[in-house]
């Protein structure tokens, strides 16, 4: 009797810790479930708010007159909102990137992948990625001072803020992204394609270029499209070298014409417009206009990069997309263009000689190609991308020994710890140091529940499914987004409508908003690297779902939740956009009080001293050097970290 | 060994980093004949097939010593072009490797790199590989379709055809037919059989029928040495060696 009892009790006890742990089990799910939403939130946040305030300018001009109106002057007696010329400049100045970057980013991809020794690769690949990690603004601060002064000398004209030097200072930007995806593509060739042409006797260089490009062609092409993406969205920088007239170059491949792009429109007019006005409105336009630019361009690097994955893990597919006959013709066709278009360069701005010395070049590759043995064209292929390959490096070293050699002699223990005085001029940059810091270790601590969250319920709660593919379509869009919309969608959303005003707070969400996809695709990639078998083991063993997580598969992931913590604080560190209309006021004494307070932060700072106020010499390329020093020192902990915990899990 | 050596290869020795995977090993292999190369798991039969093409360049920290000879030129020379041999010594691997490009690209691959320009005369290259593979009949209407779309057993008589088409002299195969299903194995085997009339060809299997059946050479290796050589028949009714016989009768521990 006494035994049955016993036993009664038991069961009844057990079902309640079952009761009670089911729904446990549901809350976590559903948390979880909230967290990965919030990305989705977000976005539909951003499109709603930049089309409730720019509706009355699309009421009041029309969509096709705001399109193509040929003059953008919103200030003048009677204003005109024509934003044609500034689509044209973005598009311009992209054009010009590219035809810089690409072919750079892809000899270095080759010589990465195909030709480096694992030595200089593991030299090169983080020189790569410090390429990517120096601020925009630091980048347009460079090309202010020492980019524009070398155009305006070499070419002999009044100022060097051009579309040329747009072109390249942007090409400059857009290099790693390019570089890093395409030696990605390049080197995930099956290895099997190279054997079987190295054992036809084909030459290395034939293989590389006839075998492995070819077969790599979709993820170079993602490659290059993502690169797209970062120079069209990119704001400080074009801003700072542009030179901002709102023209369409005339002729219009007079490369040594300012011109406008919109996302530097958003970020000169947004700091002196008043709220509410048609102007505002039609800032908030040009917004939308770039936000939906920019998706586009996103999406279909996604939608290529994530075809290719599927294709990889599929198996081949059974018909190539194009015949190789399209192909071919494609590719003489590119030629030409590409030519076609080196050429208006050219001639548009270099010295006679130059454009005779690359006519010569054309010419004899033209007629010598086929006499040239392979060998020979081996060498000279080799030798180009060895070429692409310096002339990266050697950007890098320009820009960081410029900034290093003029920064030095301005740090101090005072200029660290001291405020700035006479607008900069002299003193220190201590209130931006502290504010910059502020600034990130509030956007991560916002940022990083939430990703995590995020990328915990992607893969651990959910089947790739309908659900999975918009939140992760949200996390895509928002990746996509260019920091200066965050900043208008801040300003709008946060400071404005949520009337936190301008502040540290507005600054830190608006800046987690940014840095959220990289928390969660950094997580979710550490938590996809977790063996299934450890899962299941613990599952086996009776563990619930939350158990086996928090117990056995975050542990492991932490290193590599960490590096995108990092990388996301060093990112979010070297950011002017979204926070220079919520967050950052430009010289003060104090440090904020509170969260509701604006604050002074280094990128800003770096802005305003190197656009605004003259004769700050020294303090510039100090403010300069101390950013730099401060986002690479975060990027190589992240780079460190990474590498260590990669070598640790090879064993 | 009677008919006269193509390929003779004088105490070769080879390291992967530290460890050794072939010990002077000296074999002639016979012009116009088809050798196979036996053995258990591990014991180097590719790693010796890859040196008579120099494909085991391509792997870092590999050391040969030794010397190896094709038409009585040390392929190690200096003078050596690494091009020039694997284009007469061509190889065809364990997995059907045919680059994503349609069927036709690929057997045009070999020609086009080796200088050929001219539409007819790759048309004319291309058929005449493709019928020698014996596939020609079964891709002939689609040509322009992409290679991967074929079956496992169709792949690797196109990587046949595309080695062909380049013309070597010794053709080296690496368990050709060790993914393929028993009546593709049996095509590619009489097109071995067909083979030997214009071409020397080398080839590794764990199939020992497949190796009595197909070739009239026979090499038996074991951790990394060349235990015993000679003619098929021999090899495998009469072998000199115990350990030879011990893996043949499939008495081995
Ligand atoms: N790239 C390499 N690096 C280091 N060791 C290698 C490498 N390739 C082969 N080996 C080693 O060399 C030895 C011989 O390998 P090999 O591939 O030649 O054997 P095999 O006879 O072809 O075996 P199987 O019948 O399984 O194909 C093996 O012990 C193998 O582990
Ligand atoms: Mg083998």
């Amino acid at each position: 009797m006494i035994f049955t009892k016993k036993t009664d009790s038991a069961v009844t006890a057990s079902k309640r810790t079952a009761r009670l742990s089911f729904l446990k089990e549901q809350s976590v799910k559903t948390i979880f479930f909230f967290t990965a939403l919030f990305a989705v939130i977000v976005v539909s946040f951003i499109l709603l708010f930049l089309l409730r305030d720019s509706y009355p300018i699309f009421a009041q001009v029309g969509l096709p007159n705001f399109l193509l109106g040929p003059d953008w002057a919103p200030t003048a007696m009677v204003p005109l909102y024509g934003i044609f010329p500034l689509i044209v400049g973005t598009l311009l100045v992209t054009i010009g990137a590219m035809v810089f970057a690409v072919p750079l980013s892809i000899g270095c991809a080759i010589y990465l992948s195909e030709l480096a020794s694992p030595r200089t690769k593991k030299i090169l690949k983080p020189a790569v990625e410090l390429l990517a990690g120096i601020p925009s603004v630091v980048y347009g601060f460079f090309g202010l001072i020492v980019l524009t002064n070398f155009i305006r000398v070499s070419f002999d004209i009044p100022t060097g803020e051009t579309w040329l030097a747009a072109s390249l200072l942007l090409g400059v930007m857009a290099l790693p992204t390019i570089i890093s995806v395409s030696e990605d593509a390049i080197s995930s060739v099956p290895h099997e394609y190279k054997e079987g042409s190295l054992a036809i006797g084909a030459t290395r260089w034939q293989t590389i270029s006839r075998v492995l490009v070819p077969a790599a062609l979709s993820g170079i092409a993602a490659a290059v499209i993502l690169g797209i993406g970062r120079v069209v969205g990119e704001t400080m920088a074009v801003l700072m070298v542009a030179g901002n007239a709102a023209i369409i170059p005339d002729p219009i491949w007079n490369i040594l014409s300012p011109l406008r792009t919109l996302t530097a429109t958003l970020g000169i007019e947004m700091g002196e417009v008043s709220v509410g006005s048609e102007h505002y409105s039609a800032l908030f336009g040009i917004a939308v206009v770039l936000l939906v630019i920019t998706l586009i361009i996103n999406l279909s690097a996604v939608a290529i990069l994530r075809h290719l994955n599927e294709a990889r893990a599929k198996g081949p597919a059974r018909k190539p997309l194009v015949s190789s006959a399209t192909k071919e013709s494609l590719s003489r066709f590119a030629e030409v263009i590409g030519i076609a278009l080196f050429l208006i360069f050219l001639l548009a701005a270099a010295p006679w000689w130059l454009v005779a010395l690359a006519l010569l070049i054309i010419g004899a590759w033209y007629f010598g190609r086929d006499r040239l043995s392979q060998k020979h064209i081996q060498t000279i292929a080799f030798g180009l991308v060895g070429l692409a390959t310096v002339i990266v490096l050697a950007i890098l070293v320009i820009i960081l020994q410029d900034i290093v050699i003029n920064g030095l002699p301005a740090i101090s223990w005072e200029f660290l710890t001291q405020p700035p005085k006479d607008l900069g001029r002299a003193g220190g940059i201590f209130p931006a140091i502290v504010g910059t810091l502020y600034l990130v270790m509030g956007a991560i601590a916002i940022a990083l529940p939430l990703g995590v969250g995020a990328a915990v319920y992607l893969v651990e709660y959910t089947r790739e499914g309908r659900i999975t593919r918009i939140i992760r379509t949200g996390v895509d869009l928002l990746n996509g987004t260019p920091s200066i919309v965050f900043g208008l969608f801040g300003f709008a959303f946060i400071v404005l409508y949520l009337n936190v005003g301008v502040s540290l707070l507005a600054g830190q969400i608006t800046l987690a908003l940014m840095v959220l996809p990289t928390v969660i695709r950094t997580t979710e990639e550490s938590l996809k690297n977790i063996p299934q078998s450890l899962r299941e083991g613990s599952l086996a063993l009776g563990a619930t779902q939350w158990q086996t997580i928090s117990r056995v598969v975050i542990p492991p992931a932490v290193p590599g939740i960490l590096t995108g913590a990092i990388l996301s604080i060093g990112r979010a560190a070297g950011e002017t956009a979204p926070i220079m209309f919520t967050a950052v006021i430009f010289s003060s004494r104090f440090l904020p009080d509170s969260v509701f307070q604006p604050v002074m932060a280094l990128p800003y700072h770096l802005f305003i001293l190197a656009t605004n106020v003259p004769g700050s010499s020294t303090n510039k390329y100090g403010t300069a050097l101390v950013l730099l020093l401060l986002v690479i020192g975060f990027y190589s902990v992240a780079i460190f970290l990474r590498t260590h915990f990669q070598n640790k899990i090879r064993g | 060994m009677s008919d006269a050596a193509i390929i003779t290869t004088n105490n070769v020795n080879l390291w992967y980093n530290e460890k050794q995977a072939l010990q002077s090993v000296s074999i002639k292999i016979p012009k116009n004949r088809v050798t196979s190369l036996i053995g258990p798991s591990g014991c180097g039969k590719s790693t010796l097939l890859r040196c008579f093409n120099r494909l085991n360049d391509l792997i870092d920290h590999v050391k040969i010593t030794g010397e190896i000879t094709l038409d009585d030129e040390n392929i190690h020379a200096p003078s050596t072009d690494v091009v020039t041999l694997r284009k007469k010594v061509g190889m065809v691997f364990q997995k059907p490797n045919p680059f994503p490009k349609t069927i036709y690209e690929n057997v045009a691959y070999g020609p086009r790199v080796h200088g050929v320009r001219d539409k007819a005369e790759l048309d004319k290259i291309v058929e005449q590989s493709l019928r020698h593979a014996a596939i020609w009949d079964e891709v002939k209407e689609r040509l322009n379709d992409s290679a991967l779309g074929l079956s496992g057993g169709q792949q690797q008589r196109l990587c046949i055809a595309r080695t062909l088409a380049v013309e070597p002299e010794v053709i080296l195969m690496d368990e050709p037919c060790s993914s393929l299903d028993p009546i593709a194995t049996a095509k590619i085997e009489n097109l071995i059989e067909r083979l030997k009339e214009d071409y020397t060809v080398i080839i590794v299997t764990h199939n020992m029928q497949q190796a009595a059946r197909v070739s009239d050479y026979t090499g038996f290796m074991y951790l990394g040495k060349l235990i015993e050589c000679g003619k098929t028949g021999q090899i495998f009714e009469h072998p000199k060696e115990e350990l030879t016989e011990n893996y043949i009768t499939g008495r081995f521990g």
